[in-house]
This record gives structure tokens, C-alpha cells and sequence, in this order.
């Protein structure tokens, strides 16, 4: 489990619905894949929304759609933004 | 008229410091940046491609010639989201920029090809070779697509941040050619004033490791410098052939601060990014103006669609359906176009030349062996075609999303369909696609199961097969289809089957990670379509003729030699005394539980070399060819063949059977060479000889028992 479980609003990407956005708050995943996550422009406090998908997941970050296998989805952490704030 | 500072004519008279030859250029940028629509538009055909010795990663060089005349080469480098490298591709852009190849030379300048619309995160890697000190060319691409998105990019602000040229340009419709190369035509070209503060924590064991650079590895004080900063986000540190190693003592620094910082708790690597895209978000502030607010994309319509949980998969079907229509029914009067231009031609040869072994050795051995596999063009360039087509629209990025889900059952992802897919025309250039897969055990694994694909050389065996097993007139068509089916739905279970196997067993692994970039959807651009299926049209006939040549000659060798002692033997009684006879007989005992022969036997051994000459072979110990006046085809002759008993040869048992341990067996030396190309070691390929073949041993032998004992 990440550090910050008792932050209870954090979910994995792959949990966040489609068309929803969200802040990217913590990598859990190996250090080559945060690398490549944060190389990608997709490092914390970046903002996400998830186009699509629920094993494989769609999203977009910074103008750039982004395709991300489960296991992938479920190491970066969202916090999700709330409708107004999209 | 006032020009900006970069495209100021050169001085009359060059330094004298000025080295004498032309610059070498670079060409740079992330993925799907435009970098090789520009390097066409800059090279136009007059482009060398080849292979990065030792990888089959590929080297693209070309010419374009700057405002006086002169040529200026450019090497096209692969597309890469950052220096640390992840897969072989990247590795190899890295190790070209820093010297560290040995057949390349050093790049003297280099342009970076950016996306506009992604200007922020393009820019990451810019920065990471600014840190090199060499002159540096920004493109900023794809500037109608940032304006379409709402973004206006201010190409002179970037220029005056950097003090490098920055030229805007639309490499897809020629735009800003002109003023590149002029830049490029500049005798000198400025430094970037590039600065950025290295983060506190990592600035001593930069110092340290570039110190050890240079005194070390000898490196120039700048690549030294740029070269710490890299090691210390380079985890994997993925090396390919041809690289050279680093020194003991750099490494020693290095995992001394790696040490130190894991029992401090410092994220090093993350410090070093943060700290890149804080100095690219400063530079970027006046750069990037957002004019207006856009709405869903026509990308974000298509995808709603096209990655829709059913309707992506129907288009998926669709798509897939119309491909493999295109190969087996577009491509036919071109294959049997060229099969009668080869055979007119071998027949010519043989008219023109007295008997003898030299004309056999032209006529069955190199007309007869490289006829083989250019037969199989027009199926390889319509495939090529789709995938060229695929791939500049956008969609396969997006095919390669939705196979994600079952790839990822047996262990592989989506990246691995891309190669399986291309494995259905030839195993050759679906193994050299797998260059892009990031994970070395999901790349070894692809290469090992791909050739398990029914590729387009087992097609002739099949339909031989199917014409013998069932006459024409006697079944319907729909029958022969589905047997035709069967056959790859048989090697694609195959493919998952053993796919599985290897991930839980030898290359036992958690699941991967992946992370893709879906390119925007464009409309698909022909020209480059064309030249993409050309060019690798070209280096699938360069790297399976070369060795079929050789195969086919030592092949006619075999069959041909020794020679009968009774002068009027006939081509059966020959090759049944030959080398290759005497192999199939040895080669009986082993496949007699299978329900074949040694002329069978011989069939299989000549095979080898590639699967279709199966079919030229059953022709030659059939004595079909020899049969001058007998118009029987060679499914016939085999209907007729019989067992020293009496009992059938080729019964329906058998000819199934064969089609399975043609489904199952590596009977290709071109595959086989590849990958050993590929994995640079003997041991892949003579393990990939040994399972497959194994495995179309042991299933015939099942099939072909359980079939007896059943009473067929």
C-alpha cells in the first residue's frame, strides 16, 4: 500500500471514471517506470482525465493521449478534482 | 530584407578553423514528433537504410544539400522520450549523441524535432541535449496542429530564450524547409544559453562522476557533464553491441551515491526531472499562449469509437478481416504473375544452356530457390501497405490499446501485438519490429513465439495439402476454408500457448508495466506510405534472398550429388540415391510414427530453408516435372503415391498431419538467422529449432496415433 493510504480521497487511475480529472499525487510503481511516468510529463501534480477504459485505461495529460495497462493504472495515484474545478 | 539572426549568409571566406568537410546532422525528437516526415522532406529519396551492427535497430542516412551546393548527411535517429534508455532503439540513439559507438561518428550538430501541440514534455528531451554542448537546430513541428488545439507558440521568444535557431515548420506540407536549411547551411551555428540549476542533493556526485568521466572514460568536459547528469537516471543502463562499456571506477562512484542516497531516502531521479521540467516550464512561460478553449478533439470523437469497449473491438475485426482479405486475395495475380515470369525465365535459361550440372545448379538452385521468396512480394508489400496505413492514420497505436487486455492473459502486452501481427506475412520483419518492446523478457519471448504464426510461406504447403486431401470437385470450398483457418487459428494458439509457457516458466517475471503515447488521428499520407512499404519490401528481399541463395545452392548440391551411376536415371531415382535421399532415410525411423516417408523426409530436410520449398521438392521425387508429356499435377502424382505395401501415402491422416508439423515446425533458415541477429547469441535460435520442431513431433505423433486408432 502507498504511504499516504490514509488520505482517503487518493485512487488508482484505473479506478477513476471515464471523463473524470484529476491531480497525480504519488508514483507507486518500479523507479524505471516512475522515471519514464515522470519523463512523459506525467510526474506528480500534473492533471489527468480518464477518457475511457477500465483494464487497459485512455487518458489524457497535457494535450497527449496516454494508454496504460492495468498494472500501470494502478501504480499512479489520483486525487480526483471535483466537476466545477475540471 | 532583414533576416533573422540564424539565416545569415555564411562569411565569404570560412575560418580557418572551419573543418573542411560538410557537418554531420542528427535528426532528434520524441515519438510521433514528425522527425522522419521531416527527414524525408529534407532527403527526398536520396537515403541510405540500413542496420546498427550487432542490433537490428535501423540506420537511416541521408543527403540534402545546403544553400551553396554543398552536402550536408544526415542520420536519422530512432524516437526516444528521454536519453536514459529503455529499449534497444533508444539505446542506440543515446550512444550515437555521446560517442559511444563505434561505427558511427559523433553527430557534429543536431536538429531536435519538436511537437508544437506537446511542446513542454518535447522539450524535455532538448534539454537533455543542450546539456551536450553541441550546436543545436530546434524544428518546431506540427504547428498547424497547436494552433488547431487552441495553442499559439511563439517560435522567435523560444529562439531569443535559447540563442539557438528555432524554425517553425509543417514538415507534412513543406512548410519551413526552406528556412531550415539555411540554418543548416550556416558555417557556424551558436551554443544554447542554456542554464539550469543541477538540484543541490545530486550536484556533488555529478561533480564526482563527471570528474571520473573524463579522466576515466576520456570524455570531453561538457559530454562528461551530460553524461553524469544521464547515469543518474539511467536504472536499466540498456547496453547493445557496439556500445562501448564504462569504466570500473565511474561505476564504483556511481553505486557509491546510489547507496547513499537509498539509505538516505533521496529520490534522486525525480529530483533530477522535477528540476528539468521547472527550467522548461520557466522557458515555455512566454512561449505557449493559450488563444482560446477547445473542445473535444476530432481525435477524442474518432477515440470514443474506435477505443470503445464493443466498438472498438467490431472496427478492431473489420480492420483485421479486410487485411488478411487483402493478402491472400489481392495479392494473388501478382504472385502468379511472378511465378510465371520465374518459371519463363528458368525455362529460358534452361533452353539457352547444354545439359549440364551448371544449368540445373541456375535453373533448380538459384532461379528456382530466390524465385521462392520473391513470390511471396506482393503479399509482404500489401501487408506492409495496411501496416504503413495503420500506422500513419494513428489506428495502430490504438490496435496495439485494445489487444492490450488479451495479450496481457498470457503474460505479453500490447506492444507484442504489433509483431505477432506483421508475423503473419513473414516472421522476418515482425521479429525486427519487436525492437520497440521496452522489456528485454517480453522482447525475447515475442521473437521466440512470432515464427509460430502461420506465415505466408506455409500457404503453398497448405493449399497442397488441402487440394490432395480434398479433390476439387469433390468438397465444397467452404471446407477448405475452414481447414485453411483451422491451420491459423492452430499457430495462434500456438503463439498464446507457449507465450504463457515462457512467462511462468523461463522468463519468469511480474506483469509489465506499459505506458503508450496514442498519436492524434491524421489523414493517412501516401507517398510516405509507399516508400515505407518499398523500402522494407527491399530489405526483406536483401535479407531472405541473400541466405535462401546460399541455402538453395547448397540444397541443389545435396539432391544433385552423388550422381547415379546409370547416366539415364530418372530426377526420382536420383534424388532417392542423393545426399539428401540418403538423409530422408535416415530421417524415416523418426518420422514413420508420423505417418511419413523418406520422400517426405526429404521434403521436410529440404524445407528448411524455407517452408515453400516443400512443395518444388515433393515435384522433384514425384518426377512430376520430369513427366513431359503427362499433364498429371503434382496433387495427383501424391494421390497415387504408396507406401513398399501398397497402402496410401498421402491419406487425409497424413495430410493433415503434415499441415500441423508445418504449423508447429521452425522450417526457416531466414528466421532463423534473424534471430540470431536479434538475440546475439546461437543459443535463442537453436532453443526456438529445438521447441517448436519438438512440438510438431509430439502433436503428429498424437494426432496421427489418435487418428489410427480411430480408424482414419
Amino acid at each position: 500500500m502507498p504511504s499516504f493510504s490514509s488520505l482517503k480521497n487518493l485512487i488508482p487511475v484505473c479506478q477513476l471514471p471515464a471523463g473524470a480529472s484529476a491531480r497525480i499525487c504519488e508514483l507507486t510503481g518500479d523507479d524505471s517506470f516512475c522515471q519514464r511516468v515522470r519523463e512523459m510529463g506525467f510526474g506528480e501534480a500534473a492533471l489527468v482525465t480518464k477518457i475511457s477504459g477500465s483494464s487497459t485505461s485512455l487518458c489524457l495529460v497535457k494535450g497527449t493521449r496516454i494508454a496504460l495497462n492495468h498494472r500501470a493504472a494502478m501504480s499512479i495515484w489520483v486525487e480526483p478534482l471535483p466537476a466545477n474545478a475540471r | 530584407m532583414n533576416l533573422p539572426s540564424h539565416i545569415t549568409p555564411p562569411p565569404r571566406r570560412r575560418p580557418a578553423s572551419a573543418p573542411d568537410r560538410a557537418p554531420v546532422y542528427a535528426i532528434v525528437g520524441n515519438p510521433n514528433c514528425g522527425k522522419t516526415t521531416l527527414f524525408n522532406a529534407l532527403t527526398g529519396l536520396r537515403q541510405k537504410v540500413g542496420n546498427y551492427p550487432g542490433v537490428t535497430v535501423e540506420k537511416k542516412i541521408g543527403t540534402t544539400w545546403s544553400q551553396h551546393g554543398r552536402p550536408i548527411q544526415i542520420i536519422d535517429l530512432p524516437g526516444a522520450y528521454s536519453l536514459a534508455a529503455r529499449s534497444p532503439d533508444e539505446a542506440v540513439l543515446r550512444d550515437v549523441l555521446f560517442g559511444r559507438r563505434e561505427d558511427t561518428p559523433q553527430p557534429d550538430r543536431i536538429i531536435c524535432v519538436v511537437d508544437a501541440a506537446n511542446l513542454e514534455r518535447n522539450l524535455y528531451l532538448v534539454h537533455q541535449i543542450l546539456d551536450l554542448g553541441r550546436p543545436v537546430i530546434i524544428a518546431l513541428n506540427m504547428m498547424d496542429m497547436a494552433a488547431t488545439a487552441g495553442l499559439k507558440v511563439d517560435a522567435a521568444e523560444l529562439e531569443g530564450e535559447l540563442g539557438i535557431p528555432v524554425i517553425a515548420c509543417e514538415a507534412v506540407h513543406g512548410r519551413g524547409l526552406v528556412e531550415l536549411k539555411l540554418a543548416m547551411s550556416r558555417v557556424e551555428l551558436p551554443l544554447a544559453r542554456h542554464r539550469w540549476d543541477v538540484p543541490g542533493p545530486v550536484a556533488p556526485a555529478v561533480t564526482d562522476l563527471q570528474a571520473s568521466l573524463r579522466d576515466h572514460d576520456a570524455r570531453s568536459p561538457l559530454i562528461a557533464r551530460a553524461e553524469a547528469l544521464l547515469l543518474l537516471t539511467d536504472f536499466d543502463a540498456v547496453r547493445v553491441a557496439g556500445s562501448r562499456p564504462l569504466s570500473s571506477r565511474t561505476h564504483q562512484i556511481l553505486d557509491q551515491w546510489r547507496q547513499r542516497w537509498e539509505a538516505e531516502g533521496t529520490d534522486w531521479s525525480g529530483l533530477l526531472i522535477r528540476s528539468r521540467y521547472d527550467a522548461i516550464g520557466l522557458l515555455c512561460r512566454d512561449v505557449i499562449v493559450r488563444t482560446r478553449e477547445t473542445g473535444p478533439s476530432r481525435s477524442d470523437r474518432i477515440d470514443a469509437v474506435l477505443c470503445h469497449s464493443v466498438w472498438g473491438w467490431a472496427v478492431f475485426a473489420v480492420i483485421m478481416a479486410a487485411l488478411f482479405f487483402s493478402i491472400f486475395s489481392l495479392a494473388e495475380s501478382p504472385m502468379n504473375f511472378i511465378d510465371e515470369q520465374v518459371a519463363g525465365f528458368g525455362g529460358w535459361v534452361k533452353g539457352q544452356m547444354a545439359p549440364g550440372d551448371l544449368r540445373d545448379l541456375l535453373t533448380d538452385g538459384v532461379i528456382g530457390g530466390v524465385g521462392g521468396i520473391v513470390i511471396f512480394l506482393p503479399q509482404i508489400l500489401i501487408l506492409f501497405f495496411f501496416v504503413g496505413l495503420l500506422e500513419s492514420t494513428g489506428y495502430l497505436a490504438r490496435a496495439a490499446f485494445i489487444m492490450d487486455r488479451p495479450m496481457s492473459k498470457v503474460g505479453l502486452n500490447g506492444r507484442s501485438f504489433i509483431p505477432l501481427l506483421g508475423s503473419y506475412a513473414c516472421a522476418i520483419p515482425g521479429i525486427m519490429a519487436t525492437r520497440t518492446i521496452e522489456n528485454a523478457r517480453d522482447r525475447l519471448v515475442t521473437i521466440l513465439v512470432a515464427p509460430l504464426m502461420s506465415c505466408s510461406a506455409r500457404l503453398p504447403v497448405y493449399l497442397l495439402m488441402i487440394a490432395t486431401l480434398l479433390p476439387g470437385d469433390t468438397m465444397p470450398a467452404v471446407t477448405k476454408a475452414a481447414i485453411m483457418l483451422g491451420m491459423y487459428a492452430l499457430g495462434t494458439t500456438g503463439v498464446f500457448f507457449f507465450a504463457w509457457l515462457f512467462k511462468r516458466t523461463l522468463f519468469k517475471s511480474a506483469p509489465q508495466h506499459m505506458i503508450m503515447e496514442l498519436p492524434p488521428y491524421q489523414p493517412p499520407r501516401l507517398k510516405e506510405i509507399l516508400r515505407h512499404m518499398f523500402e522494407r519490401g527491399w530489405l526483406f528481399l536483401k535479407n531472405a534472398g541473400t541466405i535462401i541463395l546460399g541455402i538453395s545452392i547448397v540444397l541443389w548440391f545435396l539432391t544433385a550429388y552423388p550422381k547415379h551411376p546409370n547416366p539415364d536415371a530418372t530426377a526420382t531415382e536420383q534424388i532417392a540415391q542423393s545426399f539428401a535421399g540418403q538423409a530422408g532415410h535416415l530421417l524415416e525411423p523418426v518420422i514413420k510414427p508420423l505417418g511419413f516417408d523418406w520422400r517426405i523426409g526429404i521434403g521436410l530436410i529440404t524445407s528448411f530453408a524455407a517452408r515453400e520449398v516443400f512443395v518444388s521438392s515433393m515435384g522433384v521425387i514425384f518426377g512430376v516435372e520430369s513427366a513431359k508429356d503427362d499433364t498429371t499435377p503434382l496433387r495427383d502424382a501424391l494421390r497415387a503415391a504408396h507406401w513398399p505395401g501398397g497402402a496410401p501415402l498421402f491419406t487425409p491422416l497424413v495430410c493433415l498431419v503434415l499441415m500441423v508439423f508445418y504449423v508447429f515446425a521452425m522450417q526457416c533458415m531466414s528466421t532463423v538467422a534473424v534471430v540470431k541477429r536479434e538475440t546475439n547469441s546461437w543459443r535463442w535460435p537453436l532453443f526456438q529449432i529445438a521447441y517448436m520442431t519438438g512440438t510438431a513431433w509430439l502433436v503428429c505423433l498424437v494426432f496421427y496415433q489418435v487418428g489410427r486408432t480411430l480408424g482414419y
